[in-house]
């Protein structure tokens, strides 16, 4: 994919006023400041056109720099000539003003998870997070909390994708389908689904859960124990009582003290917490 | 990104020489892309075993800093958080019982008074004031402790789920309990 | 995931640093953690290990929590609106209340002492915990018998 993109913006780019190749040049000019600011806004100002600065600091760490701090860095933009997003602030500056940030994107449109961040103190995804307009207050980005920091924005995921494998999140039955062909399910049944099949394994739950900064390593955390009842309440997947003893321990799904900021911060409005209060309510006696 | 990123690195080292930035080398740099169809990376590579790989990962995941967290995330959430309270009120009632309950115990040994009647001689002889402010610090946290655990109750039945539900009644319980806590300091 | 090995092993390769590892302590200023020890253990793909199933330190352990819990609602509401407990009633909230403090302790125990990270702590902490309870269960006894109960207690005091 990524080898696609790049031969074709390079068949495109043979024209000099590209404006990756504006983006190419500016950096080398102000690389190494602690502020960059946009490069057009005076020319703006200048011929009496309105600007919107905002400016975001952005946590950056450098593992090629390790004995260097991580620290935040700002960039101030023009909101009229930036998309709505934060993610396609964050893009514009990558763009235009600092080729070295690093963060995950892909979908853009809040179905592939990669863009979840810290955003003013909530996780969400950047891609499905406005810019606020109406406040001048600086925006804050911060990589997922308590994650370990692979690059700037980019946290380290392994443990979240191996609690992920732990659970056996496919479909497991012995019997065969009645017809030979699929696994009916009432609608009733299907309809248990709703609310639970929709989550990204984006991580903003997981790292918004305090429960789970602590004790990352045993407890699933919510978004590996959501998925965890989306296989419990299948009608279809006959290993319930075995999901369930594999959840009876202190740790694996009990650290949660319905805390809740799990609910409060999914970025596609699903709810983790009710689905960890339903399953301690049939695990209950 | 990845052809963006193969020119900047490209500018960069001829920006390496002086002021042979803009003028000449643009149009060379465009020139060659568009003739070339094989991707130029000016970064060396080698080819690693998986076990080479898994060895540098792993030195490279021993630099990684964790990210900030409570000192970051949404002070609502966390300064606020009716969970992280009912533990605070919790342990605090729990521990000064705890305190109190060992000193009783020790207390014919040690020669002090804890029986009911000398405590509540001594909390008498106190000024109204400081009898007021003693009681609200008590009473506080215990309405905030019980309030709030109905609610986990409620949660632990799968009731109150919804996102509003849980930001509005995340605030009841600090008015509810703040004005609970008055009533059983100064009107009890 | 395989993006990220990947990108960092290329750049490993195209900057070797001597003074590499030193580092990690200096680099961790920025937070308050420093959890080496929680580094997922190689190999990447394997699945997160499954503990061995105890419900007694699991559902049944919730379950009696919630209940000690709930009981506690009518035995705190009683004596509002009755005035006082009779003595029974007051040993039985004085132990509902013991119970609910000791499952309260232990839970932040468990919380903020993992087992994994430092077990013989958290052995020390747990034990500790179970001594203290004992001697304040004794206490209690002992205050339940020889003084007035604990909810006449608060009430002289509340009124003195």
């Amino acid at each position: 994919m990524a080898a696609l993109r790049s031969s074709a913006s390079r068949l495109l780019g043979a024209a000099a006023s590209r404006p990756a190749l504006r983006a190419a040049v500016t950096p080398a000019a102000v690389r190494g400041m602690a502020t960059v600011t946009d490069g057009q806004q005076q020319h703006q100002a200048a011929s009496g056109e309105k600007t919107n600065l905002k400016t975001f600091q952005i946590y950056r760490w450098n593992p090629d720099t390790p004995t260097e701090k991580p620290r935040m860095q700002s960039y101030t933009l023009d909101l009229n000539k930036t998309g709505p997003m934060v993610l396609d602030a964050l893009i514009r500056i990558k763009n235009e003003l600092d080729p070295t940030l690093t963060f995950r994107r892909s979908c853009r449109e809040g179905i592939c998870g990669s863009c979840a961040m810290n955003i003013n103190g909530t996780n969400t995804l950047a891609c499905l997070c406005r810019i606020p307009a109406e406040s001048n207050a600086d925006m804050k980005i911060y990589p997922l909390p308590h994650t370990f920091v692979v690059k700037d924005l980019v946290p380290d995921l392994t443990q979240f994708y191996k609690q992920y494998k732990s659970i056996k999140p496919y479909l497991q039955r012995d019997t065969p389908a009645e017809d030979g062909k699929e696994y009916r399910q009432t609608k009733a049944d299907r309809k248990k689904l709703d609310g639970l099949y929709e989550c990204i394994l984006c991580a903003c739950c997981s790292t918004s859960c305090p429960s789970y900064w602590w004790n990352s390593e045993e407890y699933l955390g919510p978004a590996i124990l959501l998925q965890s009842y989306r296989w419990l309440v299948d009608s279809r997947d006959e290993r319930t009582a075995e999901r369930k003893d594999a959840l009876n321990n202190s740790m694996s799904l009990y650290r949660c003290h319905t805390i809740l900021n799990c609910t409060r911060t999914c970025p596609k409005g699903l709810n983790p917490g009710l689905a960890i209060a339903e399953i301690k309510k049939s695990m209950a006696f | 990104m990845i052809a963006q990123r193969v020119g900047t690195t490209a500018l960069r080292r001829v920006a390496g020489k002086p002021n042979a930035f803009f003028t000449a080398n643009v149009a060379k740099l465009g020139l060659a892309q568009s003739l070339s169809t094989t991707q130029i990376r000016p970064v060396a590579t080698q080819k690693l075993s998986p076990a080479d790989g898994a060895a540098l990962l792993a030195k490279q995941r021993l630099n990684r800093p964790v990210s900030p967290h409570l000192e970051i995330y949404d002070k609502q959430q966390t300064w606020f958080g009716g969970s992280a309270w009912q533990r605070i009120t919790g342990a605090t009632f729990s521990g000064g019982l705890y305190v109190f309950a060992t000193a009783y115990l020790a207390a014919p040994l040690i020669g002090w008074h804890l029986e009911s009647a000398s405590l509540a001689a001594a909390f008498g002889a106190l000024p109204f004031a400081a009898k007021g402010a003693l009681k609200f610090l008590a009473a506080w946290p215990f309405a905030f402790h019980a309030i709030n655990g109905v609610r986990h109750l409620a949660f632990d039945m799968a009731v109150g789920f919804h996102r509003q539900t849980i930001i509005k009644t995340g605030w009841y319980i600090w008015g509810a309990s703040v004005v609970s806590g008055l009533y059983l300091a100064f009107f009890l | 995931m395989a993006s990220i090995a990947r990108s960092s092993l290329l750049r490993q390769v195209a900057s070797a640093r001597p003074a590499f590892q030193q580092s990690a302590i200096r680099a961790a200023a920025f937070h308050t953690t420093a959890r080496r020890q929680l580094l997922p253990p190689l190999p990447l793909n394997d699945a997160a290990p499954v503990p061995p199933t105890s419900p007694s330190h699991g559902s049944y352990h919730w379950t009696l929590d919630r209940l000690v819990a709930a009981s506690l609602i009518p035995l705190t509401v009683a004596p509002f609106a009755a005035g006082s407990l009779n003595p029974t009633l007051d040993a039985v909230l004085c132990a509902t209340i013991l119970i609910h403090s000791h499952t309260g302790f232990q839970n932040i125990i468990v919380d903020y002492v993992p087992k994994k990270r430092m077990p013989g702590v958290r052995k020390l902490f747990i034990w500790g915990l179970n001594a203290a309870t004992a001697v304040v269960g004794l206490a209690l006894y002992e205050f339940e018998t020889t003084d007035v109960g604990i909810t006449e207690t608060i009430k002289r005091v509340w009124t003195a």
